[in-house]
């Protein structure tokens, strides 16, 4: 019995080093992945400690006292974290739907224009945007929308008031809209225009024939097309709700427009390392927000799967 | 004769193709015209401010075409040892970390699109993870500290080895090329190593393209790292240097890149212009290659 067991385990490292001698090679360039991955995303996870303890640099994650919830606390009783909060819901979410809106509406253009070299330059020209930093972006915008801009002497010679849009909350976040809208909308464009072009001709063939006008074809046909690309780009964005663009607003904004468009990772961000927040309130920012996020991915995901679609965990 | 035939059909159908044209699609057009030149209009006013002197800049209310050309703007930007030095440290960044990061995510996409191999497993597993859940900034602040990285050229490029979106689009492309291939070499007695290099890598160099360029473009745009982490002037990158003169050109503070004898605006988009001509003029060539990266990608991931 005992020998049997004996050459069987002999067996199973026999067989286990013969594996892995078979697949070395592989395993060889997957451990880099591996290195890096523990590295740069497993040790920050580890790092969320921080957001339950006094942190000390010096100390390190592990000496530094507990704190016993404190930074939570502190962060959940400021009203600033509230308003934050609630300008991130609300520009990651009218992000989400204007963005669709508009890269279907771009996507139709483009699928309907019969002209195929003004097609093509156009949508060179369209998706370009995309390709540029928001620095670069927010250059174009500070000096076309300022006091002074080109804008504001439109609207000052066609006999108004010049316009505070870099200070006003309310144009400010159009602002944010509208340039989001000018860097994305043409690529985002692109994938639903790729499912358009596999839509069989056929359809549209046997709708000429029942004589359908355009606009009923693309609403009988071409739009429900892409519904279930759409619906998946539409609740995969929303598990990014919380993101908001981290990238846009800190190269848009200005202190004056912080109570409108601060969102949590510009807060965060600005807090800690421009006015001396503790890191453990930072942390525990993130924490949140990587929580938050993480439900809505999963929530998402059910949906997703209830709806009939394919799902994304 | 025949030629001539088809000279007049082609007319023939030119003009059907015109007659047929209806209202919508001048609508259309009118549409999709009004959106090109609003893409355009930033860069076409920028353009024009960068060759225009002060008083001119100062005087028109809007620029439509160039009144008076100077190229000081752009003597100033050529001349400024700042933005010389961070072009510098952007071209590092291109040459080098494109490459780096082209190397570990190709590597690591390839070896996920083999078959079972102990610990692709788990080497997936650990990557999905990552996709759903994160640290954060702050850990990853004090892990970067800690690391020695901060106020080094390295922090803007080891901590990107492998892009996880890029390389699950170099995994997905690997395993959807033929699989017998592997098994008539390895056959031929080749390793999975002469395999990737001479049987895979070969024909993966369209993706291998569309990667590398998605790369290139972050490297060449990178500015949030060295924001994060560099604080010593001669490591910052372009962009980087670029986001300050933006930054303060509105306040009083002092230029980051010293002093200049132009005007702020003419010299913050000549310094635009600057970091996106290479790109404008190489976009056209090779839009096809980002394309077919998003339609790929978007299908199969």
């Amino acid at each position: 019995m005992n020998k049997v067991l004996i050459a069987k385990r002999n067996k199973t490292t026999y067989n286990f080093k013969k594996k892995v001698n078979h697949s070395k090679y592989l395993i060889l360039m997957g451990i880099p992945a591996v290195v890096f991955y523990f590295i740069f995303n497993y040790i920050p996870m580890y790092g969320i400690l921080i957001a339950f303890k006094d942190y000390y640099p010096k100390k390190g994650i592990m000496g530094s006292p507990w704190n016993n919830f404190a930074n939570f606390k502190t962060i959940f009783s400021n009203p600033e974290f509230y308003t934050v909060l609630r300008n991130t819901i609300i520009i990651g979410f009218f992000k989400i739907i204007i963005s669709f809106v508009a890269a279907i509406l771009v996507a139709l253009l483009l699928n309907e224009i019969r002209m195929r070299i003004f097609k093509k330059t156009v949508q060179t020209i369209v998706t370009f945007p995309h390709f540029l930093s928001w620095v670069v972006i927010g250059g174009f915008v500070a000096n076309l929308f300022s006091r002074t801009g080109a804008i504001n002497n439109l609207v000052n010679l066609a006999g108004h008031d010049r316009i505070e849009f870099m200070s006003n909350g309310k144009f400010f976040i159009a602002l944010i809209f509208t340039s989001d809208v000018w860097k994305e909308a043409g690529w985002s464009s692109i994938i639903y225009l790729a499912t358009m072009a596999g839509i069989s001709p056929e359809l549209y063939e046997a709708a000429d024939i029942d004589g359908a006008t355009r606009l009923q074809k693309i609403g009988h046909i071409t739009l429900p097309a892409i519904k279930p690309t759409a619906v998946l780009l539409l609740i995969l964005s929303v598990g990014g709700i919380l993101s908001a663009g981290f990238d846009q607003i800190i190269n848009l904004y200005n202190p004056l427009v912080y109570n409108v468009s601060d969102i949590l990772d510009t807060y965060i961000y600005r807090q800690t390392f421009r006015s001396g927040m503790p890191a453990g309130q930072g942390a525990a920012i993130g924490l949140f927000k990587s929580v938050v996020s993480f439900i809505l991915v999963l929530i998402v995901d059910r949906i997703a799967k209830l709806c009939g679609e394919r799902g994304i965990i | 004769m025949e030629k001539e035939n088809k000279k007049i059909s082609r007319k023939r159908q030119r003009r059907n193709f015109l007659n047929r044209l209806q209202g919508l699609d001048w609508v259309i057009f009118a549409m999709l015209l009004v959106y090109a030149i609003l893409i355009i209009y930033p860069f076409y006013n920028a353009f024009l401010i960068s060759i225009s002197p002060e008083h001119v800049y100062l005087e028109t209310p809007i620029l439509l075409w160039p009144k008076e050309v100077t190229f000081d703007n752009y003597r100033a930007v050529f001349t400024n040892k700042t933005l010389w030095s961070g072009f510098g440290v952007t071209m590092f960044l291109l040459l080098f970390g494109t490459a780096y990061q082209l190397f570990f995510t190709v590597i690591t996409g390839y070896a996920l699109s083999r078959n079972k191999w102990i610990g692709k497993g788990f080497l997936m597993n650990m990557i999905l993870v990552t996709m759903f859940f994160g640290g954060g900034l702050i850990p990853y602040y004090f892990l970067i500290k800690n690391l020695g990285l901060y106020n080094t050229i390295w922090v803007m490029v080891i901590p990107g080895a492998i892009d996880t979106y890029n390389m699950l689009l170099m995994r997905n492309y690997f395993a959807s090329l033929p699989a017998d291939l592997e098994e008539s070499a390895k056959i031929d007695g080749a390793n999975d190593i002469q395999i990737f290099v001479k049987v895979y890598l070969p024909m993966a160099l369209p993706m291998l393209a569309t990667v590398g360029l998605f790369f290139a473009v972050g490297n060449w745009n990178s500015w949030y790292n060295g924001m994060l982490f560099i604080e010593k002037a001669n490591l910052k990158p372009l962009q980087l240097i670029l986001r300050e003169l933006i930054a303060t050109s509105s306040s009083q503070i002092e230029s980051p890149i010293g002093v200049t004898d132009v005007y702020s605006e003419g010299l913050q988009m000549a310094c635009i212009f600057f970091t996106i001509v290479p790109m404008m003029s190489f976009y056209p060539f090779v839009q096809k290659f980002f394309v077919k990266g998003l339609v790929v990608g978007a299908i199969k991931g």
